[in-house]
């Protein structure tokens, strides 16, 4: 049996707490990703599943309930330990790559482990590494803006494996390429789902992109209404 | 984080944004320029008058005043004046006693001149000398050869001539002869020629040149001559005139407050028969300290309303370093996306503004001493188109001061400090979702 990586408990988020507009965005949310799920989320914009993705990326703190993220209690953790856990545990894919402008490809990837403290020689062969993983190996010393968007998404998605996290987690990653470069991406992940063992979960609002998942969660108005359950096959 | 990867990253943010840099820099470099400008010119007039001072020779001689008392009902009698009477003034008798009760810790500097007495050369021509008369050499830096004239050659009327290298030209038409020992006649003002030993020769003053237009022959020009004070006055049957004031050389072997305190003493002691009479001890280095003290003060004041324009460049510093969190947002929730705690955002601004006031600061050192440079070269060639003659005696210096350079270095890295890091901390706290969302 596969261990628990995500074990979230009636995770509840509101805004505006105590004032008239207070607003409840989660509703008790209960979730559990396992190691090497490739996992959906689906939503239409407004349901929550941003909140959620925050809530899972460790980047915001849920005001009820309670998340383990590799058996660590992360929902009371304080600012340091949080950054932390962002660094060694999450590998963030965004929609609209994130790359820090007027550094090169490298140094981007590099970013993370310099947060780890890893030494520079050290650093240097790594990112090298995940360049290689990608396949951009020859573009390592191009400025983000000189890049294309899918060899943007792959920098991306080098730097969000740069210190070997628990989970790959992608906002809507294809979400601003087209079709074909978007379809270079999701194999991509499959990828690295299969060949490296990553898990990733994967928020999106296209069912189509969903359906190559192995699980896909669906969320509306703040609750989870379907699940498909943890595939058979998903579990190696 | 580590501290060059800041540094790295401070850099390439700059370079970035070069002429904004350069523009939030200049507030910082015209600040630190003006206090390393001022601050030089400070300590430049300092070593320069201490310089000169030391270049004229005076700083071991005593000035010694004899001041009169008069009290009101003195002065509002009939038959007031005040004028000193002879008998009251410092005599040679006086001076005598002084040099037998401290023996070698005093040499009176009496000078007097004599006028002008004509020779004749070897070869006949007649030529014009100016013929001082002193106890001992006040000034014997110019000294080529011999001996200067000494309180032995007075005390025994001894006919010594103390010479000078155009003396020796313009006397034997011939550079390469020994003067010394050679006895010369000269006529002195009174008709009388008298005749005088060679003792020793001094190089002649550059001044002298200067007061001749150029290509006037050695015979035209008057050279001076030294000879023992008590000879030529025993040889014109004079006596020494009765003075008011005194120069005093001290030995600087010895300690300069307790021989101002021995002078005073013996002074006091002297008039202690004399009522109404007062002795006043001066050290000319005490002018010097003074002065010092006054452009000290002047220097730092003028130095504190200059510093002002670097609080001015140190909210321009500020103030840019506002726009360019704002312009980053994005930035900096990427980095806290990535795992970046609130301190390495925090350093990463700090070591930014630090960075930017500090190369503000180098630049305003480096045109700061540049334009004391400037200034000082402007006033030497001033000065020696003005005053040709003092042109050599004022020996202008131009020093940056050291201290002043080492507070500034550090009164930039303060000011990148305190003014970047309220911005820094803005940074640090920002919320990650909402900087990521940022646009």
């Amino acid at each position: 049996m596969s261990k628990n990586i995500i074990s979230m408990r009636h995770i509840i988020k509101r805004y505006f707490i105590g004032k008239p507009n207070e607003l409840q965005i989660l509703n008790g949310i209960d979730l559990d990703v396992q190691e090497n799920e490739f996992l959906a989320i689906v939503g239409q914009s407004g349901s929550g599943k941003s909140t959620l993705m925050n809530m899972i990326g460790a980047l915001d703190r849920p005001t009820e309930g309670t998340y383990f993220l590799n058996g660590r209690d992360i929902s009371r953790m304080n600012d340091v330990q949080l950054s932390t856990i962002r660094n060694r545990e999450i590998g963030f894919v965004f929609q609209n790559f994130h790359l820090i402008p007027r550094m090169s490809a490298l140094k981007n990837v590099e970013m993370p482990l310099l947060y780890a403290g890893m030494p520079r020689r050290e650093r240097l062969r790594r990112a090298n590494e995940l360049l290689e993983i990608v396949d951009m190996a020859d573009r390592g010393s191009h400025q983000p803006n000189e890049l294309s968007g899918g060899q943007k998404q792959r920098v991306a998605i080098a730097r969000a494996m740069a210190n070997h996290p628990s989970l790959l987690l992608a906002d809507e990653p294809t979400g601003a390429l087209d079709t074909k470069t978007g379809r270079m991406i999701m194999d991509l992940f499959h990828q690295l789902h299969q060949q490296e063992g990553t898990t990733i979960i994967l928020i999106t609002h296209s069912p189509e992109l969903a359906q190559e998942c192995d699980r896909i969660v669906t969320i509306s108005d703040g609750s989870i209404i379907s699940d498909t359950g943890v595939t058979a096959d998903a579990v190696h | 984080m580590q501290f060059t990867e800041n540094l790295r990253l401070a850099f390439a943010s700059l370079a970035a944004n070069k002429m904004r840099s350069l523009l939030t820099m200049l507030g910082i470099i015209i600040g630190i320029s003006s206090v390393i400008l001022i601050t030089t010119i400070g300590t430049s007039i300092q070593k320069t008058l201490s310089n000169t001072f030391n270049q004229i020779g005076a700083s071991n001689f005593f000035d010694v005043y004899l001041y009169q008392d008069y009290d009101y009902e003195d002065m509002m009698s009939d038959d007031f004046s005040d004028e000193m009477p002879e008998e009251d003034m410092f005599t040679r008798e006086m001076l005598d006693r002084l040099t037998e009760t401290y023996g070698d810790h005093f040499t009176p500097m009496l000078q007097q001149d004599f006028g002008n007495a004509t020779l004749r050369s070897v070869t006949n021509e007649e030529f014009s000398v100016m013929v001082t008369g002193e106890l001992s050499p006040v000034q014997d830096t110019l000294h080529l050869r011999g001996r200067t004239i000494t309180q032995r050659d007075n005390q025994e009327k001894i006919h010594a001539i103390y010479v000078s290298d155009l003396f020796v030209r313009q006397y034997f038409q011939d550079e390469t002869v020994d003067p010394i020992g050679q006895t010369v006649d000269m006529t002195l003002s009174n008709g009388s020629t008298i005749d005088f030993i060679i003792v020793g020769v001094c190089e002649t003053p550059e001044l002298m040149d200067k007061l001749y237009a150029p290509g006037t022959s050695d015979m035209e020009k008057t050279s001076n001559v030294t000879v023992p004070l008590d000879t030529m006055l025993d040889i014109l049957h004079q006596t020494q005139e009765p003075m008011m004031y005194l120069t005093i050389r001290w030995n600087t072997e010895y300690d300069p407050d307790m021989l101002q305190d021995e002078l005073q003493e013996f002074f006091e002691a002297e008039y202690a028969e004399k009522p109404g009479y007062q002795v006043i001890v001066q050290n000319e280095q005490i002018y010097l300290g003074m002065i010092n003290s006054v452009i000290n003060v002047i220097t730092i004041a003028i130095s504190i309303i200059a510093a002002i324009s670097l609080i001015v460049g140190g909210v321009g510093v500020m103030n840019i370093m506002l726009v360019s969190i704002t312009e980053r947002t994005k930035e900096i929730g990427i980095r806290k996306a990535l795992g970046a705690q609130n301190s390495a955002i925090r350093m990463q601004f700090v070591v930014e503004a630090i960075l930017i006031c500090l190369i503000g600061g180098i630049i305003g050192i480096i045109l700061g001493i540049a334009g004391g440079m400037i200034l000082g070269f402007t006033a030497k060639s001033l000065v020696t188109t003005i005053y040709p003659d003092y042109a050599q005696m004022i020996a202008i210096t131009v020093q940056p001061s050291v201290p002043a350079i080492l507070v500034a270095v550090g009164f930039s890295i303060l000011t990148g400090v305190f003014f970047g890091y309220y911005p820094a901390n803005k940074a640090a706290k920002m919320d990650p979702i909402d900087a990521l969302r940022y646009d």
